[in-house]
């Protein structure tokens, strides 16, 4: 399928590459369906695309390239809907935000995908994590959740 | 605003699925037990709020907003997180 997009132009998504987002994400609740592209510039990014809305696209990370001692814990509430059979088909990407001064990291809500059924969903992490982690800030490693 | 009187371990039900209990009642707190369908997500408001916001506002970057996030990364860390992988653009 091609799409048209604000930021890519257009481009080709094979339909079997298609995540689908049963509950949307918050705020954007109207998008489920969504391309997971790889920025051409930088290979520690990428882009949720979605494939109905030309004009929204998320930036995302892998968290640990970035936070190397972030370890994310998941309520079994939250992960039972994606109907993973095995934590090693999970994929967890953090959506990638911007203050003023900084870029940021939403480390309290990350999107897990079952690579295997092709499925996402934003959960909400367990702990004090921080929806604005600050890439670059000099900042006490994360605190220990209880 | 519909408004009921509960007791502890007293439950309304919404709909034919969702069965909300009131499991504790301590001073101003009160504990619920929420019993829902994997489908339906269950969040406190104020941090399904937050996360709309954080997502409204992350769905406003451009690409040239991003050019420079290589140098924070550190290298492929090895287990169980990914890079992202995909069809390159």
């Amino acid at each position: 399928m091609r799409i048209s997009t604000t930021r890519f132009g257009r481009i080709d998504v094979d339909p079997a590459d298609v995540l689908h987002f049963p509950s949307g994400l918050p705020g954007i609740e109207d998008c489920r369906d969504w391309a997971l592209l790889a920025d051409a510039d930088n290979d520690a990014l990428g882009w949720l695309q979605s494939t109905t809305r030309g004009d929204v696209a998320l930036a995302v990370v892998s968290p640990r390239r970035f936070v190397p001692d972030y370890q994310v814990r998941i309520p079994r509430s939250e992960i039972t809907p994606l109907s993973l059979a095995d934590m090693r088909q999970a994929q967890v990407v953090v959506v990638v935000g911007r203050t003023d001064t900084a870029l940021t990291l939403n480390l309290k809500a990350p999107i897990v995908i079952n690579l295997e059924a092709r499925t996402g969903r934003q959960v909400v992490a367990s702990g004090d994590l921080p929806m604005r982690y600050e890439l670059g800030s000099p900042r006490p490693a994360l605190k220990k959740s209880a | 605003m519909l408004v009921l009187s509960r007791q502890r371990d007293e439950s309304i039900m919404i709909g034919d699925t969702i069965v909300v209990t009131i499991v504790d009642i301590r001073g101003d707190k009160v504990r619920l037990g929420i019993n829902a369908p994997a489908e339906i997500p269950v969040h406190r408001q104020e941090v399904y709020e937050a996360i709309q916001r954080e997502n409204l506002r992350a769905a406003r970057l451009e690409t040239g907003d991003t050019r420079n996030i290589g140098k924070f990364a550190g290298r492929d860390a090895s287990g169980p997180a990914h890079p992202p992988e995909g069809p390159r653009r």
